[in-house]
Order: C-alpha cells, then sequence, then structure tokens
C-alpha cells in the first residue's frame, strides 16, 4: 500500500501542488522558477481574460454536443450488437478500432478525408450529386466536424461499457417481459433502459472526464479556429505555457479549470447515486 | 473496533508521509535553477584524437536529420574531434525547451536554431552567448561579419548584440504555374507585379482545365488557417504599402486605412482559392500547387524545392515553377523574413566546439556547401553573388537577394519583442475571425490594437 501511495503522490501531489504554487507566484523565466508570492493576481487576470472566458463557453458547447450524442449512440449500438446476427463478433471487433487510434492521429487523418478538394467524403457526396462541403469552414461546421471525429473515436469504449453491461443484465427479466408481450421498443424502454440507469450514468461520468481534456483532435484539425470558435480550455492553456510561456498565467487557468471539473465531476457523481439509490 | 477502523489511522499515516515527501521534494527542488558555475574560461577546446568534445544541438525536426546525415560528417572532415549529436524539436517545443536548458545548471545542450521572433525573449533571459564579443576569441578572422546581408543577420540581433547566426534563411515569396498562367490567358508574372494587378488577373486564373464544365483550378494558395504563420501575409502587403506594425516605441500602427486594406486583400484572396482554403496551414497550399490545383501560391521560400525540384514529391520542374517576391505596393515589392539562425547556450560546456560548428556552417565555404549540397537558402551575399552548382538556385539566388533588400528596406519582419509570440498569437486569433467573416478587418484590426496594448502595458 504505501510504494503506490508514494509512487501516486510523487506523479500526482507533486505536480499539483507545483502548479498550484505556480499559479499564486509570478514566474521569472531566467530561473525558471516562480518567485515572488502575487495573491490572486494570476487569478484575476485569468478570469477576465476574454479568450480564457470565451474557451470556456467553447469547451462547454462541445460538451453539451458531444457527451450526449456519444453515450446515446453507444449504448444504441451495444444494444444492437447484443442481438444474435451473422458476422456479429467480426463487427463487434472492428468497431473497436477508433478506439486504440491516437487522438492526433485521428485528427489528422479525418482532417484528409473531410478535406473539400482531395477527401473521400467529397469523392463520395459527389457520386450522389451532392457539392463538396466545407468541413472546417465555418464556425458551426468545424465545432460539428471535431464531434463528428471525436464521436467516431470514443463511442466504441462507451459500446464496450455498455455491451458489458447488457450481457450482464438478468435474462429472467426479459423473459417475463416476453410472456407479458412487450414488443422490443416496451422492453426496451421500460425494462433494460431503468437497469442500465446506473450504468449509463457511470458511463456518463467516465466519459465526461476523458472529454474534458479535449485537445489533440482540434489541434491536428482546425488549431482551436476557425477565430476561436473551436479554441477549447486545454488547447488555450497549452498555447499560454509553452508557445508564451506565461506559466504563471496558464497554472491559474489550470488551477481553475480543476475546480470546475471537480464541482461538476461531484454533482455528476451525486445524480448516479441518486439514481442508483431509487432503483 | 474492528479491523478496518485499526488499518484506517495507518492509512492515513501512509498518506500523510507521502504528502510530506513531495513537499519536501517540492522545497528542494524549487529556487533558483542558475548555477554559480562560470562558463568554462577556455571555451572547452575543440578536442584531441584522444579526447573527443561531444556537443549538442536542438534543432527543428524538419532538417534535423539532414543535418545529422549529411552535414555533420562533412564538418567533421575538418573538425574530427568534435561529436556532434542533433536532436529533432519539435516547432511547438523549441522556445520552452531552450528556455528550459538555457537555464539549467547541467545542461543538455551546447546549441539551438532559433526562429526570427524568439532572440529578445531568449536573450532578455539571458541564456545566448554573445557571439561578437564572448565568441570573438574563438572567431576566425576570414569569417566576415559584413559578407551577410542585414536582413537574415537581424533576425538574431537584439539590444546591440549578436546572439546567432542565419543558418537556413527564409523569405515569404510566390510560386507561380507558368502553365496555368498560360492556360489563363494571362503574361507571367514579374517581381512589378502590383498587388492590385494580382487582383484583376485572380478570376481569371479560376479555371476549368479539362474541358469537363467544373472548375478545378484556383487562383491563389496562403495560410489562412488560425496560426502564427496567417498574419505575415497581410502583414507583406502592408509593409509594400509604406505601413509597418508598430512604431520605434512598440506601439501599434496597423489598425490604419492601408492596414486595414491589407488585411482584406487577405480575406478577399480566399474567393480565389479552393474550397477548404479556410483551413489551409503550411503544406495544403503546397499540396495544391504540387496537384497543379492553384496558379500561385504566397509561402516561404524553402518549400520551392518540393514544389518544383525534388521528383520525389513533385511532379513539377524548374522551368515550370516561376519564383519571386510577392506583389508589389506603392512602397515597393513585399515579402517578409523567416530566418533560422543558430545559437550557443551561455551555460554551454563547451562554447568553442559550439561555435566552431556554426561557424563552419555559416562561413564562405561552409555556406556554399549547405547550399549546394542541402539547398538551404544562404544569407552571405558571397554566396548569392556566386553560381550554384545545381541549376534550380540560380533564379532563386536573384529571388533571395532580391527579397534580403526588399526585406531590409521596409522592415519586414515579425515583431520584435520579448513578447513576440503573444503579438503574433492576437493578430493570428483576429486574422482568423477576419478571414471567417466572423469580423471586418476594420474591427479585428481594433481589437488586435487593445489587446496589444493591455499585453505591453503588464
Amino acid at each position: 500500500m504505501l510504494p503506490a501511495t508514494v509512487l501516486l503522490a510523487a506523479v500526482l501531489a507533486y505536480p499539483l501542488l507545483y502548479t498550484l504554487q505556480i499559479s499564486f507566484s509570478k514566474f521569472d523565466l531566467a530561473t525558471f522558477s516562480p518567485t515572488e508570492w502575487v495573491g490572486l493576481e494570476n487569478y484575476t487576470a485569468a478570469l477576465k481574460n476574454e479568450t480564457f472566458q470565451n474557451s470556456l463557453v467553447v469547451t462547454g458547447i462541445y460538451l453539451v454536443l458531444a457527451l450526449p450524442l456519444q453515450i446515446v449512440l453507444g449504448f444504441g449500438i451495444a444494444y444492437l450488437m447484443n442481438a444474435e446476427w451473422r458476422g456479429r463478433g467480426v463487427v463487434r471487433a472492428l468497431f473497436l478500432i477508433p478506439m486504440v487510434v491516437a487522438p492526433v492521429v485521428s485528427g489528422g487523418i479525418w482532417k484528409m478525408i473531410l478535406d473539400p478538394l482531395w477527401g473521400v467524403v467529397g469523392w463520395f457526396l459527389g457520386l450522389f450529386g451532392i457539392p463538396a462541403i466545407d468541413w472546417f469552414g465555418s464556425a458551426s461546421m468545424s465545432m460539428i466536424s471535431v464531434v463528428i471525429i471525436d464521436t467516431w473515436r470514443s463511442v466504441p469504449f462507451v459500446a464496450l461499457i455498455a455491451a458489458a453491461a447488457l450481457l450482464a443484465l438478468p435474462k429472467d427479466v426479459f423473459e417475463a417481459a416476453k410472456v407479458d408481450g412487450a414488443n422490443w421498443w416496451q422492453t426496451l424502454w421500460s425494462v433494460s433502459l431503468p437497469m442500465l440507469g446506473p450504468i449509463i450514468a457511470a458511463t456518463f461520468v467516465v466519459r465526461w472526464l476523458g472529454a474534458v481534456k479535449m485537445f489533440d483532435i482540434i489541434l491536428a484539425t482546425t488549431n482551436g479556429g476557425p477565430g476561436e470558435a473551436t479554441n477549447v480550455v486545454n488547447l488555450f492553456i497549452y498555447q499560454q505555457a509553452f508557445r508564451l510561456l506565461k506559466f504563471s498565467e496558464s497554472s491559474a487557468m489550470a488551477v481553475i479549470v480543476l475546480v470546475i471539473t471537480m464541482i461538476l465531476t461531484f454533482v455528476f457523481l451525486l445524480g448516479s447515486k441518486k439514481l442508483e439509490d431509487r432503483l | 473496533m474492528t479491523a478496518g477502523t485499526k488499518r484506517r489511522p495507518k492509512r492515513l499515516l501512509a498518506v500523510a508521509g507521502a504528502a510530506a515527501l513531495s513537499l519536501i521534494a517540492l522545497t528542494a527542488c524549487t529556487g533558483t535553477g542558475s548555477s554559480d558555475k562560470p562558463a568554462a574560461v577556455d571555451g572547452g577546446g575543440i578536442g584531441t584524437a584522444k579526447k573527443h568534445v561531444k556537443i549538442t544541438m536542438m534543432s527543428n525536426d524538419a532538417f534535423a536529420q539532414q543535418w545529422q546525415d549529411q552535414l555533420v560528417p562533412e564538418f567533421n572532415k575538418e573538425f574530427p574531434y568534435i561529436d556532434v549529436t542533433i536532436d529533432a524539436v519539435p516547432y511547438t517545443e523549441l522556445l520552452a525547451k531552450g528556455l528550459l536548458n538555457g537555464t539549467d545548471p547541467d545542461p543538455q545542450y551546447d546549441l539551438i536554431t532559433l526562429d526570427d521572433p524568439w532572440t529578445p525573449q531568449l536573450a532578455n533571459a539571458g541564456v545566448l552567448m554573445d557571439l561578437k564579443n564572448d565568441a570573438k576569441q574563438w572567431t576566425d578572422k576570414g569569417y566576415d561579419w559584413a559578407d551577410f546581408n542585414a536582413a537574415p543577420l537581424a533576425s538574431s540581433e537584439w539590444d546591440g548584440k549578436q546572439y546567432g547566426v542565419p543558418l537556413r534563411s527564409n523569405m515569404l515569396l510566390m510560386f507561380y504555374n507558368k502553365a496555368l498562367y498560360a492556360k489563363a490567358g494571362l503574361a507571367e508574372p514579374t517581381p512589378e507585379l502590383t498587388w492590385d494587378q494580382y487582383l484583376k488577373e485572380a478570376p481569371s486564373l479560376v479555371q476549368d482545365t479539362d474541358g469537363d464544365g467544373k472548375v478545378d483550378s484556383w487562383a491563389v494558395g496562403l495560410t489562412w488557417m488560425r496560426g502564427v504563420l496567417s498574419p505575415p501575409v497581410w502583414q507583406a502587403v502592408l509593409n509594400s504599402n509604406g505601413g509597418a506594425l508598430f512604431d520605434k516605441d512598440m506601439k501599434p500602427t496597423f489598425d490604419t486605412k492601408a492596414g486595414i486594406a491589407a488585411l482584406q486583400t487577405q480575406v478577399d484572396l480566399l474567393k480565389y482559392a479552393p474550397p477548404g482554403a479556410t483551413n489551409y496551414n503550411y503544406t495544403e497550399p503546397l499540396d495544391a500547387f504540387r496537384q497543379g490545383k492553384v496558379a500561385s501560391i504566397f509561402t516561404w521560400g524553402s518549400a520551392y524545392k518540393s514544389a518544383a525540384v525534388d521528383p520525389a514529391v513533385t511532379t513539377l520542374t524548374p522551368d515550370q515553377v516561376g519564383i519571386q517576391t510577392m506583389p508589389a505596393g506603392s512602397d515597393g515589392a513585399s515579402t517578409h523574413r523567416g530566418i533560422w539562425s543558430g545559437s550557443v547556450f551561455k551555460n554551454s560546456a563547451h562554447p568553442e566546439a559550439a561555435w566552431t560548428f556554426l561557424q563552419w556552417m555559416t562561413s564562405k565555404k561552409g555556406e556554399v556547401w549547405t547550399t549546394n549540397t542541402l539547398g538551404s537558402f544562404p544569407a552571405r551575399k558571397s554566396t548569392l553573388a556566386s553560381t550554384p552548382s545545381q541549376a534550380w538556385l540560380a533564379p532563386v539566388f536573384t529571388t533571395i537577394q532580391s527579397a534580403y533588400d526588399v526585406a531590409d528596406k521596409g522592415q519586414m519582419w515579425r515583431p520584435r519583442s520579448p513578447e513576440s509570440n503573444a503579438i503574433q498569437e492576437i493578430l493570428a486569433d483576429q486574422t482568423s475571425a477576419a478571414v471567417q467573416g466572423q469580423t471586418s478587418a476594420k474591427d479585428a484590426l481594433a481589437k488586435a490594437t487593445d489587446q496589444i496594448n493591455e499585453l505591453l502595458k503588464k
């Protein structure tokens, strides 16, 4: 227990505490270390920074669009794959491939696939007379494209958890429903979903913790643009820290994001527990 | 009391102990990072047969491997006892890594390649060696600083000191596809081409080249995507009309009629670009040009080899591709400077060997070799006046020399300030917003001015 705790403290506590220290200090590039204590100055500057505020909003928009879509799709696909049909095993195996592709690679490849001039999607749509779509050409389309790429990558993970959860459901309840004459929709709505409720909630929390770190796909596709339309908070903090070397300000921003994430995670976990208790 | 309850205090103690260890480690590791150890007075020497000197350079990953494989063996023919390792580092990490190394009491690197706008920040942090003073004792008498063109040499100068030497000189230039111009019934561009003329001709260059009734070739490609590579284009237009980004007191001077018109030019060029061009970074316009999809591109000159020479990546040839400075404004042609310079870290244990390597690379003899063998663009007047061994370099030499003269006259480079990166990020955001139509060019520059003033006030 002690070695694991020491290791965890070393890789978790030390960077966290150091970041906290830098966030309350002025950072001297000449010595590459925090120097004088400045109190809440960096936090005030971060909260007043319009681009930081915008990046929080952009991140919120992305999460509101992506998370429900990924949960619904993941569970829906798992439900379909749970049924007996030929080739199910092969499809199931292939379906997991996006999960093992590195996010930055996903972004790069999808950028090529969606290119209006060269991309295979444009070519395919052209076969039906549909003109090329500029997937990254506007603020709204860029966000939709990022959500699509992230969904492609993340849904297999949700489907994997959902498939395991579906397999663990008691068979006798479904048999009883069948005997009572329930159709597939009634079975789904009145039997499966209530039993899956806690798992859905738990999966949402796990996926939320992954989604809030969104960075690499956007870096590989839009670099936060067009304008600041996809400038999520992690990308902004990374640029502030490692391109502009503003370590004090970016540390304060990172701590703010950590606090917001912890509060929201607590709220989601509380909701998940309440749902579990009710069922 | 249960066994679990008994174990709880022990667990709490373990966690507290681990946290305390972290705090102790934190305290031990913070504090000043500078070393009290002075740099080697004798420079560390250039090695002997029995004891080689090892130096390491952090370099942009685009050319690190080429230098390691070809340049270092050539250097070792003259200096066999200096072992050089060139580490490839992604562009976005070089500055931060350089600063970290420069302040490390036990540095891993002796040398760094610097992009144009980084010198002020690193020089201010005190991590770079002043080559004309600190390295004077190891400088060859025939090195001839005056032989360098002013524009590339100035990119690593700051506050009256010379912190680097140009290794790979790059300028923002125009390449054009002669066949596509001919197909559109237009004369080939010349260096006298103005922006007004270019914009007048652009619609004709949006054409159907294979007669199937669909447009398959467009006029232009350049960087429009949000990022630090997009503002240089409209900045070059502004400079060519006699404007400037900042005055000598670092007050923004781009929020003018000329500045708005310059940014609007970059926005308007999108009308004559392929679909998806709003997301064009560096490689996309180059790919489009190589595929014959655009008649001209505004890009960094080092791309000429892959656009028109290297058969492994392009079917175009130097005869088919013209190269020149960008179109002219009221004050002359336009360009922008992007020089990779080499610098020696002040905390290097082998500054003499490090400077020997840089000196060799950028000497009259070394630069001729790197230009003819590796195809990198030279900074010396003597090299540019010579006849290159590869024929495709001849028109490139003429263009590069012209671009240096233009840049020097119009001061066509990114902001020179320790806040250069931050300024470029602000300009990148507003350029992108204007390109997307989210804001007008006027409002974009007004917002950029406010944000930059706020930044420089701190």
